[in-house]
């Protein structure tokens, strides 16, 4: 693994949580319950940076302040934790409505050696739904902790399966839920654009997800279609090995219409299903989002009292991406710098390099860095020399202060952002094309 | 010594508790604890532990580590380095934002928290991550240039040995400034409060002025957290200035506290480490008085300042105009609030205030819900048992629950006890509270209800308050909470706890 080769250094002005905040993975499954095995404030922490900080997209079921929590004392660091995890795990099943419990062990649990597994496979024997994940937060972040969770369901709950596979049935894995804080309303989007195509689409998260039964049915699907630029990929490779079930890895979030039609036009083609229903939908959709583009055109054209030319992104790989090409592609705006903050693994770098290079927009090429440190990523944005009119910079709440130093448009895209609230918004495919288009140029209008 | 003693130890602090007021202070037995305290006896808290009631079922919640990183986290000038993986930093942008809030209200300018972390991985575990920390102190002083320099202890570094003393030591030289390390670890404490005591003698320790060459006879310390400056209006008639602790300080700001005058708080739950410390340790009194809540409460308040200060004439002056200045508006307040009842979960020492609060407003309370139970503080004053104090001035709460954010419990509190609305401090909770048709209000200012206007800001907020049931019913009418029919049947929130057979079935299921 080339990850080794990586230096691990100082964070400060951090962009996400650890493993063991992919409880929020198990929460945005419906009907399950994560348990948390781990100590106390490590929950608290990571729902303040995914739910909270993050546009206050708030949490369901059994998240947030309803998370069961080990809270681990001295006592169990000393004696061990089986015992409390033991009481905690009984006691969520007597309390708790479920249908699938997923104990998520964080760095304790990990370090003093609890056999966690023993424990679950007594109670999965019993016929409990339950499924235990090794998160610990030295392991990776809610990104890593996300890709093992998922893994962890799909051996311990789902299982094993030879039945037949069911052509255009998908399983559709996307972003990591609570992670970008418009994932709710991008799974709705994504989701509908396929379904439009003629797809029969097995959503997994979120609130189109219908159950566990979705998680059920994984292993009928006729292939995985993973849209990220590497979240996801370790699952459908692990997929593609449990159930001999092919994937279609596509790095690149569709951001309006061209860029829509484009990925549909390949998930369609992989899948081998007919053309007609999907060539209709694209045309139909077209028909609507060029209907609003001629209407926004106006204000395009005519607003003479200053817009931005110039722009930087600093996201996670996947939204980073995205957004980066929507604007210089499809809107003409200058990237004048794009950075990727969620320590994507060194594996993926290369190609999204790459990609960054050569497929963004025809006489347009970006230099992405990957950067975790805050310090540094002020640093870079600092540095770079705007030239054209007020600049535009898309990031987390951690930039506002040096936003505001360079007089830029700004508005949060990924994690933290404390100056947005999001309830149901996408800024991808057709519609969210649309509202993106909206919110970056509400920020320009007004005597701003 | 640069650890200190979890509150559990010393002072008896517990997380779980269920009965009337009454019995707590009967239970608590807080005189004769702090007669043992003022006697010199260093095991102040043994003795007659209170029973506490163990929850099998445990929730999200706050750690020791959290607290730091809120109160050492938020100081101006000084870094605050976890030594941790990363996770332990995931809070940092909310007391980013936090701070700015706090930097807002005390009208100082903005800035962003100086954090970092040392972002151990699973190598580092097995090696050990000393090389780091060296780096990462190096690195924090040529980022931030900073005045003083915190090591936080998290989990995963306190199991694996890190020794951050040494380190701490080691580098305070080369980098000029005072390196001050924390022991913080989250699991190392059952309450997150420990965490405050962990801040504060840190910088008892390496920042407060030692010797002292002048007195300030005119500054008083607030132990405070973020709270808008409404000190100042009541202590600039006694011309007093205040000078807050910790978040928001400076370093000189932290450094000047032995110079002043005198110590209070907001909270004695918060203030009673520090205050108790400055008054040991540099003979800068602490307040001995109950908590500046409600008229009575504020008065004596007051007065004890005065007495110190040396104000008693002014401060009768002032007490006096300001009974006058409120009282119409606190009688129209009362007649709005008639028949309303009220519940506070909070952190202890301060649900005691804001329930004078709520009384003085003619709002009753059957219940109230504290996450922790001090029978004593660390200062001990006579006049500091703020529970009982609640209990002689305003009466008796038939359930008074002790438990530590345990949000599943709500549905049989709501059950037992009428209430129209609840107050609630720290995260998890209000959210919960607010699927069974009660409004909350996440008091997030905590200076809002002190002093005579506090009566007055909390009566407005609270008008909002009670509007707000429409949003909670409709909640109510759609969306449930994760729990089953059999758990809200239940009547006991300590169900789990008092009656073992509940599990009977899931054992029987095992075997």
């Amino acid at each position: 693994m080339t990850e080794k080769k990586k230096k691990y250094s100082v964070i400060s002005d951090v962009r996400y949580a650890c493993a063991v905040g992919a409880t929020n993975t198990v929460v945005a499954i419906k009907g399950a319950v994560p348990i948390a095995n781990c100590s106390p404030g490590c929950q608290l922490k990571t729902t303040a940076m995914l739910t909270f900080e993050n546009a206050f997209q708030g949490s369901v079921a059994a998240g947030g302040g309803n998370m069961p929590s080990a809270n681990a004392t001295e006592n169990d660091v000393v004696f061990g934790g089986i015992k409390t995890l033991d009481e905690l795990i009984k006691s969520t099943l007597k309390v708790y409505e479920g249908d699938l419990f997923v104990v998520l062990t964080g760095c304790v649990g990990e370090l003093i050696g609890d056999n966690v597994p023993d424990l679950v496979s007594r109670y999965q024997r019993a016929g409990f739904p339950l499924v235990y994940a090794n998160t610990a937060g030295f392991k990776g972040n809610n990104l890593y902790g996300h890709e093992v969770v998922v893994n962890a369901i799909i051996d311990q709950f789902v299982g094993d399966y030879d039945g037949e596979k069911k052509k255009g049935l998908i399983n559709l894995w996307f972003e990591t839920p609570y992670y970008n804080h418009n994932w709710r309303g991008d799974y709705q989007e994504l989701t509908r654009i396929l379904r439009g195509a003629g797809l029969e689409v097995n959503v997994l998260f979120g609130p189109e997800n219908p159950g566990v039964e979705a998680w059920k049915k994984i292993p009928q699907a006729q292939f995985n279609l993973v849209v990220s630029p590497w979240v996801g990929v370790k699952n459908a490779e692990h997929l593609q090995k449990k159930y001999n079930q092919p994937f279609l890895h596509i790095p690149e979030i569709p951001v309006g219409e061209e860029a829509t039609a484009k990925f549909i036009r390949q998930v369609v083609e992989f899948a081998g299903i007919d053309k007609e229903q999907s060539e209709a939908f694209i045309h139909k959709e077209a028909e609507i989002y060029y209907y609003y583009l001629e209407h926004f055109s106006e204000f395009f054209a005519e607003y003479w009292y200053g817009m931005p030319s110039e722009f930087v992104v600093t996201a996670d790989a996947a939204y980073a991406l995205a957004y980066s090409k929507f604007l210089a592609d499809q809107i003409g705006l200058i990237p004048k710098k794009v950075i990727i903050t969620d320590n994507t693994p060194d594996k993926f770098r290369p190609a999204i390099s790459e990609y960054f290079r050569d497929n963004i927009s025809e006489g347009v090429s970006i230099d992405v860095v990957f950067e975790e440190d805050g310090y540094k990523v002020e640093k870079l944005i600092e540095e770079v020399e705007f030239t054209a009119g007020k600049p535009l910079i898309l990031g987390s709440s951690w930039e506002l202060t040096l936003a505001d130093k360079k007089g830029a448009l700004f508005f949060e895209i990924t994690t933290p952002s404390s100056e947005t609230l999001v309830i149901n918004r996408s800024h991808i495919g057709y519609k969210g094309a649309l509202q993106f288009l909206e919110r970056v140029y509400s920020a320009s209008v007004g005597g701003k | 010594m640069t650890t200190v003693k979890n509150r559990e130890l010393r002072l008896g602090t517990i997380i779980g508790w269920d009965g009337s007021a009454k019995q707590l202070i009967e239970q608590s037995a807080y005189d004769e604890r702090s007669v043992r305290k003022h006697g010199g006896c260093k095991g102040a808290g043994q003795g007659c532990r209170l029973c506490e009631l163990q929850s099998p079922l445990n929730q999200e919640t706050m750690c020791s580590n959290a607290i730091v990183q809120c109160q050492i986290g938020n100081l101006t000038d000084c870094v605050l380095i976890n030594h941790a993986p990363i996770g332990c930093s995931s809070e940092d942008a909310k007391f980013n934002l936090t701070m700015h809030m706090g930097l807002a209200r005390r009208g100082k300018p903005q800035q962003n928290t100086l954090n970092m972390s040392t972002n151990l991985q699973e190598k580092d575990m097995v090696f050990g991550g000393s090389a780091k920390l060296r780096d990462a102190i190096r690195i924090a002083n040529e980022r931030y240039n900073p005045k003083a320099i915190f090591i936080a202890m998290a989990c995963a570094t306190a199991i694996t040995g890190e020794d951050i003393d040494s380190i701490a030591e080691e580098l305070e030289p080369e980098v000029g400034v005072p390196v001050i390390p924390l022991h913080c670890e989250g699991f190392r404490s059952k309450h997150w409060s420990t965490g405050f005591d962990v801040a504060f003698h840190g910088v008892l320790r390496q920042i407060v002025e030692k010797h002292p060459t002048r007195k300030q006879k005119d500054l008083i310390n607030i132990i405070a957290l973020w709270g808008t400056d409404w000190f100042t209006d009541l202590l600039r008639p006694l011309g007093l200035r205040v000078n807050y602790l910790l978040d928001c300080a400076s370093y000189e700001e932290i450094r000047q506290a032995s110079e002043a005058v005198a110590t209070t708080t907001f909270c004695e739950t918060l203030g009673g480490y520090m205050g108790a410390a400055l008054e040991d340790q540099f003979g800068v009194p602490q307040i001995d008085a109950p908590q500046p809540y409600g008229i009575k409460g504020t008065d004596a308040w007051l007065r004890a300042i005065a007495k110190v200060t040396g104000k008693e004439k002014e401060v009768e002056e002032f007490i006096e105009s300001e009974h006058k200045r409120i009282t119409t508006k606190l009688e129209e307040y009362r007649e709005y609030f008639k028949g309303k009842y009220g519940m506070v979960l909070t952190g202890s020492a301060y649900a005691h205030g804001l329930i004078s609060v709520l009384a003085e407003l003619g709002i009753k309370n059957e219940a109230a819900l504290v996450f922790h139970h001090d029978p004593i503080y660390d200062g001990a004053g006579k006049n500091q048992d703020t529970l009982k104090e609640l209990v002689e001035t305003y009466g008796d709460i038939p359930h008074y629950t002790v438990s530590k954010t345990r949000a599943f419990q709500l549905p049989q509190l709501l059950k037992r006890a009428k209430t129209d609305f609840l107050i609630i401090r720290h995260p998890g909770l209000a959210s919960v509270a607010g699927h069974l048709g009660v409004p909350t209000l996440a008091l997030g200012d905590e200076h809002i209800p002190v002093g005579y206007d506090g009566i007055l800001r909390m009566a407005e907020i609270l008008k909002g308050v009670l509007a707000r049931t429409k949003f909670n019913k409709t909640l109510q009418r759609h969306v449930r909470l994760p729990y089953n029919d059999w758990w809200f049947s239940q009547d006991d929130p300590f169900k789990l706890t008092n009656d073992k057979s509940v599990f009977e079935d899931i054992e029987k299921r095992l075997k």
